[in-house]
């Protein structure tokens, strides 16, 4: 995730508040268990209390009394943690009372440590006990006997903080396993809300793409209505733009086609002149001639190449250009063959298919000597993306091995003995790199030129 | 041979129509569609170079009425435009031929010359009767191979001849296509060139075919 991204900002502040606020949360509910978990124990040992301090005042006189019916097994089992004890104060000589599980041990009482007293005077403290028990102890005091006589005691009840503690550390564990699945869902639910909160952004970022790659025009799509506004911008800053592209293309076609007739004014009023000025300005009509052809094309192929949906006959394109051709080179007896199955499509512009064809079928009408022959086919290469291939070839002199070999080159000329401008092939070749195809020379069986191009199909 | 020039701009109308007076041709000229739609409605042509860019009325809607009215005439297209769709189109409207600009104007006068042949069914550029030899290409007319020095006017006269040789041509046929339209035309003076012709080239090869006009013939022979 990119750090200056609005996935990753969103995502930062939906951790961050996790980060903080679960530790948070564990902490007030581990704190409201504890206090719960505590009072509760200190309820119980208030009510052990109570029971062995009324029972002790029932059965005892002058002296505190033996307890009967603590209320608590525990307090007959032998260091089980559960203790009570009544204990004379003031270092007076008076009985003490224990339970069965303290037997000879005791533990410090809260007087003794001077714990001052609390509510209902009770003393409530932490004291070690025996076999290394931690032991939470309530103490009151009691008066036995009547007047000068009476005597005062200590009674205390101790019970172990060991479950308490056990109680609390399980409950931690339990409340930190859930605490931390809960973030992680969290974290998986804000990254599932990022990712699709931001999906229309993603889009937006493909047809963008896909404008700038040339095979969309506008946005598309239904986006949601924080960033239709923009969409709606986008496009017309789109359509704007082209808009102003297209009128300065027509400028320079127009331009270009206005310069065309003077050229031709200039090179035929040179063309009789002896002197080295028209020889110059042959020369230089020549070379703006071909800049000019050269130049229209390519604002042309840059107009048209990349827009989707449009495809075109291979069949209607070839038929046309035929006529046309047998009709220029008619006196000639061509015989000009057009093998081309009528489903084959282009996927490219019409014009595009034109300029190609015209200028191959035409290069090979001017050298042949009777036979011109087109052949197109589909050619089938498995993948969804389909290409076609058409083959046009003549029985005229044909080029040489090393002709062959050369790259194809504006501008030049490889038989300088026919009209053209040299740009016929170069023409071919720039186009179908545009429409990614592909453009050879070869040899051909007829004798002559053949000429291969592999064009993307429908 | 009469031809038309069908163009807007003055300068390459004038070098166009230059090129083709210097070529032996009586040439007329137009500078908007509307113009040459009519000179080559009612004129009889043997060629025409139309443009196809024209004020008023475009090259195009020129060419295919003249087709729709059953005008045989050759048409080569001048255009600025050289698509292979415009020359589809161009040729699909009912040119024979289609020269992109800038041209060299050789490279135009062959094509002229070509279509002129052709429209009289000659397929090279020699033509020959008997001796008499023409080079379409040159405009040389040579009798046994020597060369043979004719006017203008003559030349114009023999070429036509030479073209449709084998038929009678008619007095008015002759008049028609040897002079430019505003010529002041006397169909005497074409007797006047016929007379000086006949001492030009052997005399027999020309036959007068009374009441119907003249007829090349090889060996003077009346049929």
């Amino acid at each position: 995730m990119n750090h200056n991204s609005l996935a990753f900002r969103l995502f930062a502040i939906a951790t961050a508040w996790t980060l903080v606020v679960l530790p948070m949360a564990g902490l007030l509910i581990y704190t409201l268990y504890r206090t719960d978990t505590v009072s509760s124990h200190d309820r119980r040992l208030r009510l052990l209390l109570t029971v062995i301090r009324a029972d002790s005042v029932e059965h005892g006189g002058d002296e505190p009394g033996s307890p009967k019916d603590a209320g608590e097994p525990l307090f007959t089992v032998s260091q089980s943690g559960w203790y009570w004890q009544i204990k004379p104060l003031d270092k007076k000589p008076g009985r003490r009372l224990v339970s069965d599980s303290l037997a000879d041990d005791t533990y410090p009482l809260p007087s003794e440590i001077g714990i001052s007293p609390g509510d209902n005077e009770e003393r409530w403290t932490i004291v070690p006990g025996p076999n290394n028990q931690v032991l939470r102890v309530v103490e009151v005091m009691h008066f036995f006997g009547e007047g000068a006589d009476a005597k005062r005691y200590s009674i205390s009840v101790a019970g172990t903080l060991a479950e308490v503690d056990r109680s609390l550390s399980s409950f931690s564990a339990r409340l930190i396993q859930a605490l931390a699945l809960s973030g992680v869902g969290l974290l998986f639910v804000t990254l599932f809300q990022v990712r699709f909160g931001l999906h229309p952004l993603r889009q937006v970022e493909k047809s963008l793409a896909a404008i700038r790659a040339g095979n969309a025009t506008r946005l598309d799509g239904e986006l949601p209505a924080e960033i239709a506004p923009l969409q709606a911008e986008l496009n017309a800053l789109l359509k704007s733009h082209q808009d102003v592209v297209e009128r300065a293309r027509t400028q320079v076609g127009n331009l270009a086609h206005a310069l065309k007739t003077p050229l031709a004014v200039l090179i035929n009023e040179a063309r009789d002149d002896p002197s080295p000025l028209a020889e110059k300005v042959t020369e230089q009509t020549q070379l703006m001639r071909d800049q000019v052809t050269h130049y229209l094309n390519r604002a042309r192929m840059v107009a048209n190449v990349g827009i989707i949906g449009h495809t075109t006959e291979v069949r209607s394109v070839s038929d046309a250009l035929s006529r046309t051709l047998q009709k220029i080179y008619r006196d000639r007896g061509l015989d000009l063959e057009i093998d081309c199955p009528p489903e084959l499509r282009f996927r490219g512009e019409r014009q595009d298919l034109e300029e190609m064809l015209g200028n191959l079928m035409d290069n090979a009408c001017k050298w042949a000597n009777c036979r011109v022959r087109l052949v197109a086919r589909s050619l089938l290469n498995g993948s969804a993306h389909n290409n076609l291939e058409i083959l046009i070839e003549d029985d005229g002199p044909g080029l040489s091995a090393e002709q062959l070999g050369e790259p194809v080159q504006r501008g030049r000329r490889l038989d300088e003995t026919k009209p053209g401008s040299g740009l016929g092939h170069s023409i071919v070749a720039e186009l179908a790199q545009a429409n990614n195809g592909s453009f050879e020379r070869l040899r051909s069986e007829l004798g002559g030129l053949q000429t291969r191009l592999v064009l993307p199909a429908v | 041979m009469r031809a038309l020039v069908v163009e807007d701009d003055k300068n390459l109308n004038r070098q166009l129509v230059e090129a083709l007076t210097d070529a032996g041709f009586a040439v007329d000229s137009a500078s908007d569609g509307e113009e040459g739609f009519f000179l080559g409605e009612t004129e009889p042509y043997d060629v025409v170079v139309l443009d196809i860019g024209l004020p008023k009325m475009d090259g195009l809607s020129v060419l295919e009425q003249w087709r729709r009215q059953d005008k045989k005439m050759p048409v080569i297209l001048l255009t600025a435009r050289d698509r292979w769709s415009d020359k589809v189109s161009g040729m699909d409207a009912g040119a024979d031929d289609y020269l992109a600009k800038p041209f060299h104007m050789e490279e135009l006068l062959a094509r002229v010359r070509a279509q002129v042949r052709r429209a009289s069914g000659h397929a090279k550029s020699e033509i020959e009767c008997g001796t008499l030899r023409l080079d379409t290409k040159t405009a040389r007319v040579t009798v046994d191979g020597q060369p043979v020095k004719l006017t203008s006017h003559e030349y114009r006269l023999l070429a036509y001849l030479l073209h449709h040789n084998g038929r009678v041509v008619s007095r008015t046929e002759l008049v028609e296509h040897l002079y430019e339209q505003d010529f002041d035309r006397d169909s005497n003076t074409i007797e006047v060139f016929i007379g000086r012709l006949r001492k030009k080239i052997p005399p027999e090869m020309i036959v007068t075919i009374r009441g119907l006009g003249y007829r090349l013939s090889p060996d003077g022979n009346e049929s």
